[in-house]
């Protein structure tokens, strides 16, 4: 009966997850091929891609979009596996965690607009550059931030590089560290390192030749997600990117934006190629994998008891100097810009605090609010649901090798189709099938995002929950929801928890989604501030920034605090215990 | 239940977490059943739009400007009382997005139930909807208060951008291009503002990275590109008001570009980057990467002051080789399902009072498009101002008005500088 209904919520969740992108497919392949009838394109043909590939800037777009993903999500990891490397078995662990958690749940627009605000030439970083000397015109011979610096606006990628690898490592951490908070993954983990100890290797080379590799086969998946999600990413390279050119992505969005309305049937073949840079950045990274496997293999042989120790130690502490300089800087301008009256290059304070914009804004945030919060709710919380059964239904039956396969391709859709591009073939799907449901609409659109997220969050920790526990029970005679409910669940709480804080983050941060799927009649905090953004008010962004970063982080909280502190009231036995939980758990 | 958990309580090492997980589960459930409670509740404004309570209409304009969502916030106060009628603002970011929407409704067969009512439309995007026929037509003529705009003896009212209307839009505000700069900035560098496009290459020259204009795509763009354009062509003016053609654009072009590849160097990021939105401009004089700007509201730049989204040293002015100037529009789409509400809500925003409204400077400060001679006294009364702020326009000099050229020039000058200067996205 539960294995029965498992198996019909995972195809809830196969469905849910193909319908929508396959829709939205057609409706952008439809128009590549030349077949857009709304604007008199009724004939199939190639001549689309024709054009598209005679564009002068086409394959420096390609090449911009690879460059960027690629070397973000490369540069992301790296400094991950730094940073673990040195902190793993450190109390500091938990203090970066909760150091660069601000950073992962900062919705992306956000992001950019707040290193924007630091980093530019009048941002705080220029303005302490500046304390001494008299120029009071920002960048007007600067030696630091010339009007011409590379931060923002590089026409090689660099600063879109940055910012994308800036947001990418948190959640290359936070995966990485719910693998290794496993039960199983902890106990196996931990004898490795006593071995590696007691033969004399040093706190890296343990981590780079034992931990590392069982570590991570297990967060690949995610990453591939984060590496399609940072090659297709528009907030970002739209904000700090140069535009001449700009990456495919936002080209892409550009082309359907355009007021040639005939630019769409460009803008769907370019969101084809999209999908086969996508797939590209895949196999390069998985080619970046196999040679560090193959030059790795002769390094882990040889016994060497160090691994460039000193190296990994000071990259690790200048990335954490990094990101608490970045955050330190970007709360204060974000804050001071919020509440500014006049703020003149170069002074550090305003000439006073006022709470004009604040009330602006808050004015008109009740309904997008409630919005918000009841759209991210429901979607986490029924995103959540469907994952966990459609897992469960996993371990009662496991599915063939190629339904398996197929199953993981229908997740990885919507992380490979660009939002632009399928959204507005699934909008074009919604008018046909009930026109008025536009909540529905909304909340579809939100689960194609939110669910696939949700899963690859959970997948790592409920795969690897260790069965034995579920084996036990039931040869005691418990009925598989009896275990599902009474064992599995409990034991995977925390990570239940962050799961569907992750989803809330990601429903919140959804624009494109909410503004096409509701057709702009449902407002949310998200479609506001990209509004205000377009806008010319850097103190009303500030505050939208503000809002913005708040919500998510609520839902954060709630992750980490309550199942500790459910715990800690529940329970003193655990003391004995927290010390070995605080060597691997992030919690 | 219980018993089944002891006996397996020996096993599972986190036995305390079985209460939190209930907890998780009922606040789930408590959220569920708050929103399918909710969801009526919301559901019902859409609702309510087809019965005969309070009519829904969804007016789609920018919402990047406190001022206009203020406005059209005290507008949405006004029909609800005087004519119960519910006006939504959609907010949009661009305006190209509700463009995309009614044509994805077309395409889809959606024509009479369309979730677009009202758009606020500029030449462009009027004429990518009049030529997919996604407006609605002679509807403008019915409204009472048209007539106060003088249609008969203006024809700015029912042409946008050389385009005629059709009765497809109706007039709502006038704009006409003003420069501001930085004070403070151009007393630092030892400059006067420029004032005729030869004298911006001067100053830009002087003072690299203290100017820029967005990419021709943005509606702010392109307009300095027609004002360059016109301002250096003073003596072929005449061909911009013809529709373009490779003869007139041979003629006009030349002394275009070796102005701009004279200007593109020396602006901010040496031209290797521009602006996208013409928004940004405002928020960079703001912050003081930029020392002058330019603008088509010259409202917007007091109150911005008075908001400190710019600093008090700003100073507004007009151009002395002439100010282009324009009419910008509301639309009625094709499929809107209250089109009898949305035509009491323009004819609303085409009265004395909402008009008026919109004029004063601490709303908005958008120029109306009422003809104030065809107005009673006491409405004319309506629109005195007083109080100059310091960083407003001063009105009384005279201003030379530059008509906007044939829509056709739009497209043709853009294409052409995007072959130019390649494609900026």
């Amino acid at each position: 009966m539960f294995a029965q209904f498992t198996r019909f919520a995972r195809w809830c969740l196969l469905l849910l997850l193909c319908i929508p992108v396959l829709a939205g497919l057609v409706g952008v392949a439809f128009p590549a091929l030349g077949y857009f009838p709304a604007i008199g394109a009724n004939s199939f043909s190639f001549d689309i891609f024709k054009t598209l590939f005679s564009l002068d800037d086409i394959w420096q777009m390609v090449w911009l979009s690879l460059f960027t993903g690629v070397g973000s999500t490369l540069l992301a990891m790296a400094s991950a596996f730094l940073l673990l490397a040195s902190f793993y078995q450190s109390n500091w662990l938990n203090k970066i965690q909760g150091l660069l958690s601000p950073f992962l749940v900062f919705p992306h627009a956000a992001a950019a607009i707040a290193l924007l605000f630091v980093f530019s030439p009048s941002g705080i970083f220029a303005r302490i550059a500046a304390v001494g000397t008299n120029s009071a015109i920002p960048g007007a011979g600067d030696a630091f931030f010339p009007y011409d610096a590379f931060f923002p606006y590089d026409s090689g990628g660099l600063s879109v590089l940055l910012a994308l690898s800036l947001k990418e490592l948190p959640f290359i951490i936070l995966m990485a560290l719910s693998v290794m908070s496993q039960p199983l993954v902890k106990s196996k983990l931990s004898s490795y390192i006593k071995v590696g100890t007691a033969l004399g290797y040093s706190p890296a080379a343990i981590f780079f030749k034992l931990v590392m590799p069982t570590v991570f086969t297990q967060i690949r998946l995610p990453i591939l997600a984060v590496l399609v999600f940072a090659t297709s990413n528009v907030e970002i390279p739209l904000i700090l990117g140069g535009n001449s050119p700009s990456t495919l992505a936002v080209a892409i969005m550009h082309w359907f934006n355009h007021i040639d309305l005939s630019m769409r049937l460009l803008a769907s073949s370019a969101a084809v190629l999209q999908v086969a840079v996508s797939g590209l950045a895949l196999l390069l990274l998985l080619g970046v994998e196999r040679i560090v496997i193959y030059a790795g293999r002769k390094r882990l042989a040889k016994g060497n008891r160090r691994f460039f120790d000193r190296l990994v130690q000071c990259a690790a502490y200048s990335t954490v100097a990094l990101y608490v300089a970045l955050i330190g800087a970007v709360v204060y301008s974000v804050l001071m810009y919020s509440i500014a009256k006049q703020w003149l290059y170069p002074d550090l304070l305003p000439q006073g605090t006022t709470l004009l914009h604040w009330r602006i804004a808050l004015e008109t945030l009740a309904t997008p609010l409630s919005n918000s919060l009841l759209l991210g709710i429901l979607v986490s919380t029924s995103a959540l649901g469907l994952v966990l059964f459609t897992l469960e239904s996993e371990q009662l039956k496991p599915a063939g090798v190629n339904a398996d396969r197929a199953f993981s391709v229908s997740l990885f859709l919507p992380l490979l189709v660009p939002g632009v591009a399928f959204l507005y073939g699934l909008v074009w799907f919604q008018q046909l099938v009930l026109q008025d449901a536009v909540w529905f609409h909304t909340y579809i659109a939100h689960m194609v995002y939110v669910v696939p997220y949700v899963f690859l969050s959970m997948a790592v920790a409920y795969r690897k929950f260790d069965i034995r526990y579920a084996m036990v029970a039931q040869s005691l005679g418990k009925t598989p929801w009896q275990v599902f409910y009474h064992i599995k669940l409990p034991s995977l709480f925390s990570a239940i928890m962050v799961a569907w804080a992750l989803g809330l983050a990601i429903s919140f941060s959804q624009y494109l989604p909410t503004l096409l799927a509701s057709g702009g009649t449902i407002a949310t905090i998200t479609t506001e501030a990209v509004a205000s953004v377009s806008g010319s008010s850097t103190r009303l962004t500030a505050v939208f920034v503000i809002i913005q970063a708040i919500m998510p982080l609520v839902g954060f909280v709630i992750a980490w605090y309550l199942p500790a502190a459910l715990v800690k009231t529940g329970s003193k036995v655990r003391t004995s215990e927290k010390k070995s939980r605080a060597v691997l758990h992030g919690a | 239940m219980n018993s089944g958990w002891q006996a397996k309580g020996q096993l599972s090492t986190n036995r305390p977490l079985c209460t939190p997980m209930q907890v998780f589960f009922f606040t789930c459930i408590v959220v569920l059943s708050v929103f399918a409670l909710a969801q009526p509740a919301v559901g019902k404004t859409n609702d309510e739009a087809a019965g005969e309570k309070a009519p829904l209409v969804r007016f789609n304009a920018w919402g990047g400007s406190a001022q206009v969502n203020g406005y059209l916030q005290w507008v949405a106060e006004q029909v609800k009382n005087r004519f119960n009628i519910e006006l939504q603002h959609v907010k949009l970011a661009d305006t190209s997005d509700a463009v995309s929407r009614v044509l994805a409704e077309k395409a889809s067969g959606n024509h009479n139930n369309g979730s677009v009512d009202l758009i606020w439309i500029n030449g462009e995007n009027f004429a990518a909807m009049k030529k997919h026929d996604l407006l609605s037509a002679s509807w403008v003529g019915e409204l009472d208060n048209f007539s106060l705009t003088n249609p008969d003896e203006n024809p700015a009212v029912t042409t946008d951008f050389g385009e005629p209307t059709l009765g497809m839009e109706a007039p709502w505000g006038k704009a006409s291009m003003v420069f501001y700069y930085r004070s403070a900035h151009l007393n630092t560098l030892g400059l006067m503002a420029p004032k005729t496009i030869e004298e911006l290459l001067r100053f830009s020259q002087k003072s690299p990275g203290r100017f820029t204009y967005p990419v021709p795509s943005d509606y702010l763009g392109i307009s300095f590109i027609k004002y360059a354009a016109l301002g250096l062509n003073k003596d072929k003016r005449g061909l911009f008001y013809q529709p373009a053609n490779d003869k007139a654009l041979n003629a006009v072009l030349p002394s275009l570009w070796a102005y701009l590849d004279a200007l593109h160097p020396t602006m901010w990021q040496q031209g290797k980057h521009m602006l996208r939105q013409a928004s940004q401009l405002q928020r960079l004089v703001g912050t003081g990467e930029l020392s002058m700007a330019f603008s088509f509201t010259a409202a917007e730049i007091p109150s911005a002051v008075t908001r400190f989204d710019l600093p008090d040293d700003v100073r507004t002015y007009v151009m002395q080789d002439g100010s282009l100037a324009n009419v910008h529009f509301v639309g009625l789409t094709y499929n809107s399902k209250n089109k009898a509400a949305a035509k009491t809500v323009v004819n609303f925003l085409l009265s004395p009072q909402a008009q008026a409204k919109k004029q004063a400077v601490e709303v908005w400060g958008d120029d109306t498009v009422l003809d104030l001679e065809s107005l009673s006294a006491s409405d004319r009364a309506l629109f005195v101002q007083d109080n100059i702020h310091p960083s407003a326009l001063d009105k009384s000099q005279p201003t030379l008005l530059l008509a906007e050229p044939h829509s056709s020039w739009t497209d043709a000058l853009r294409e052409a500088w995007y072959e130019r200067y390649g494609a900026r996205y």
